[in-house]
């Protein structure tokens, strides 16, 4: 190859690099990022020093809410009106949906968010971030270990709030060799019609995170369903095993959730797009088990599952 | 909450401390009383009988309760509860999301299971008036004198029989008259170190006033009642004389008396430093919220001037509440104070009682305050309070409180008819 060629080429190619390292921070030189929290709650607060405690980066400021949507609107009109921050964390849901209304040129991450998707919708964003959904497949798995004849897993939910995550744990149920049965509501009250319908057609009865089967009244019928029917019922919380559930499966903590969106934010300042960085379902979960509802159902937990519990009721 | 206004809180406390409290009087309060009489009464020495040279000494026995005045002036009034709580937020773990709490704003004298939050600060300012108008159930106003004489065959009892049963005669008649009111400035400090661990101190500026004066005839009685004492031949044994304390112009079974004394203090009471663990917190719907509260009294207050008990004071509170429909919090507290200095003061205390919510600005409470001495020495030795108070949050973090201690058994101890406090608190 020519001589000039050679030099021309090296030119480029190192002029090409400088392009590329002027576009992130300097080494010791930490982006800035400024954080959203929807409301002064504990687990909110944790989840911001879980992030902090990973991230090398400098947070020029962290907003409370207070819960108020119109507060965190005139705040990033504020921000936008200013210099452009590298980053935004939005912690909770409520940040998350004035984010995702407001911001458009902006990387973001969120953390301590239920069912992200409901909020950021199908389109291509430059968001992501930590969810606090226990991954369908450790539920399903978990199902299954605790009750091996398990084939039929009951489903009851409302197709607006989570007919996305249905779609997801049908495909994931068929994987893992069980079936999902649902019934679709479009309210709390169709919740004991669609429960009842279901006698005889399952093995064990799943609790999603879903707004419209999360009432009271709804939640007490789910586990008299599954005392009177003897099957296993998977709850979404401590709360809720406490309550009579056999498994209550949730994110361990905050901070948990804080240290993996500071993981993917460090991603992102890297020079990763936001787009192209999937969501993260709970790294840790904490899972209780209820022996004195294992005993009524006629069910011998495993003992694996008993010492991976970390609350077991007797 | 930044440092800078940390170290603002830290500044405000050292001032309250350091300089806004003055030093106290120099008059000993705690000598007031028992300087009305000094010595005692000493009547008429040698006298007509000749195996009775020495002088007969009569010491006042009926107010003895007021020997322990600094105690009697703190066991009564009620400290103000660690910390209120504004609407705020819990977190629904099942749906996501955070929920706004509107329970009530919590209690005024007594405590409940749930901590203030993590990093939250409460600064909380209360005035208290106390006006004491009964000992025993008697009037501080017309309390009766009555003195008893020395044992003067020192066999350790006074005889009602035999040659020494004059040592039954009693001086009676005089009245005393007690005037003691006390203010107390309480600056209150809490601070939410985690979300179930708080930290506080309370630091109490208090002014006492004591007024004390005795007046009347002072006569000479004998164990029955009979004027002018036990008589020997026809003679008595006991009485006033020129030469007599108080003396009386001639010979005689009664004298006059007129004495008072008194003064004022202020200056740091006894400083409380305290922290509560919340254990067990929304367990279930049925489990009570659970929370131990632990509490060092220091004897800061100047002992003589009746600012402080002089000694320090170790607490022990297990707290159990719950809330119902998110506007109604029954609580029980239960504990032991152990008096370091003086154990037969140690004290079991309890309480019962409740906050409600009535609107989302205004919180009612009430509780029924107890305070027993197993082992003590009689009087005020098992107070119960009735406490009836509100709180109001007109605007962001700030809340007004008002509270009434009502004594609910006024013949016991030292007691004022009503112990009212008022306060403003911020939660930042």
């Amino acid at each position: 190859m020519h001589i000039l060629t050679i030099r021309i080429a090296r030119l480029l190619l190192g002029m090409g690099l400088l392009a590329a390292v002027a576009g992130l921070p300097l080494r010791g030189e930490a982006a800035n990022i400024v954080a959203l929290r929807g409301a002064d709650v504990d687990v909110y607060n944790e989840a911001f020093e879980g992030f902090k405690d990973v991230t090398r980066q400098s947070i020029i400021s962290n907003y409370d809410m207070g819960g108020d949507l119109q507060k965190g609107k005139a705040f990033l009109a504020r921000l936008k009106s200013g210099p452009k921050p590298d980053l935004i964390l939005a912690i909770g849901l409520w940040a998350l949906q004035v984010v995702v209304e407001e911001v458009k040129d902006i990387p973001v991450v969120f953390a301590m968010v239920l069912n992200p998707s409901t909020v950021i919708g199908q389109e291509t964003r430059n968001i992501t971030g930590a969810s606090m959904n226990v991954s369908i497949e450790q539920q399903i798995a978990l199902l299954k270990r605790v009750s091996p004849q398990v084939r039929r897993i009951g489903v009851v939910f409302d197709p607006t709030k989570t007919g996305f995550l249905v779609r997801q744990a049908e495909r994931i149920a068929q994987q893992q060799g069980v079936r999902l049965t649902t019934k679709a509501i479009a309210s709390s009250k169709d919740a004991f019609a669609a429960l009842d319908a279901m006698q005889g057609e399952i093995d064990a009865f799943w609790i999603l995170p879903d707004e419209t089967v999360l009432a009271q009244e709804v939640v007490q019928y789910m586990l008299l369903f599954s005392f009177r029917n003897k099957i296993p019922l998977l709850g979404l919380s401590e709360k809720q095993a406490r309550n009579g559930a056999l498994l209550g499966l949730s994110f361990e903590s905050g901070r948990d959730i804080g240290i993996q969106a500071g993981e993917l934010a460090n991603e992102v300042i890297a020079g990763k797009s936001a787009k192209g960085i999937p969501f993260t379902t709970a790294r840790k979960v904490k899972l209780t088990v209820n022996l004195k509802t294992a005993a009524k159902l006629g069910i011998q937990v495993p003992k694996e599952i008993l010492e991976r519990a970390d609350l077991v009721i007797r | 909450m930044t440092s800078r206004f940390k170290v603002a809180t830290g500044l405000v406390l050292a001032l309250w401390v350091g300089v806004l409290v003055g030093p106290a009087d120099a008059t000993d309060l705690k000598d007031v009383i028992p300087n009305l009489f000094g010595q005692g009464i000493i009547l008429q020495p040698g006298g007509p009988l000749p195996f009775f040279p020495q002088n007969s000494r009569f010491q006042e026995s009926s107010l003895q309760v007021l020997d322990q005045l600094n105690t009697q002036l703190i066991t009564g009034i009620g400290v103000p509860s660690f910390n209120s709580s504004v609407t705020g937020f819990t977190f629904d773990i099942e749906r996501g999301i955070p929920v706004r709490t509107t329970e009530s704003l919590g209690p005024l004298l007594t405590e409940r299971a749930t901590t203030l939050g993590a990093r939250k600060l409460d600064l909380t300012f209360t005035y208290t008036r106390v006006n004491f108008t009964k000992l025993e159930g008697k009037d501080l106003n017309n309390l009766e004198l009555v003195f008893l004489r020395d044992d003067a065959n020192g066999n350790g009892v006074r005889d009602t029989s035999g040659p020494f049963s004059f040592e039954s005669d009693i001086i009676g008649g005089a009245k005393l008259k007690v005037d003691l009111t006390e203010d107390i400035f309480a600056l209150i400090a809490t601070y939410g170190l985690t979300s179930e661990w708080d930290i506080g101190i309370v630091v109490p500026v208090t002014h006492i006033r004591l007024r004390a004066s005795a007046q009347g005839p002072l006569i000479i009685f004998d164990q029955f009642g009979n004027r002018g004492g036990t008589s020997i031949g026809g003679l008595p044994v006991h009485r006033f004389g020129p030469d007599s304390t108080p003396p009386a112009v001639s010979l005689s079974d009664e004298t006059a008396v007129s004495v008072s004394g008194g003064g004022d203090a202020t200056g740091l009471g006894d400083i409380i430093l305290r922290t509560k663990y919340n254990f067990l917190r929304n367990y279930d719907d049925l489990v009570p919220d659970l929370a131990f509260l632990f509490e060092i009294k220091l004897p800061t207050g100047d002992e003589d001037q009746l600012l402080g008990t002089g000694g320090t004071n170790l607490t022990g509170l297990l707290i159990g509440s719950k809330t119902y429909g998110h506007w109604f919090t029954p609580h029980v507290n239960l504990g032991y104070e152990i008096d370091t200095k003086d154990t037969q003061q140690n004290t079991i205390r309890y309480s019962l009682g409740f906050d409600a919510r009535l609107s989302s600005e205004l919180t009612a409470a009430a509780a029924v305050i107890g305070r027993a001495k197993p082992d003590g020495r009689g009087a005020g030795d098992h107070i119960i309070d009735l406490s009836l108070g509100v709180k109001w949050n007109p605007v962001n973090s700030l809340i007004l409180r008002a509270n009434v201690q009502i004594p609910l058994d006024k013949n016991n101890g030292l007691r004022a008819d009503f112990i009212p406090t008022v306060g403003v608190e911020y939660i930042f």
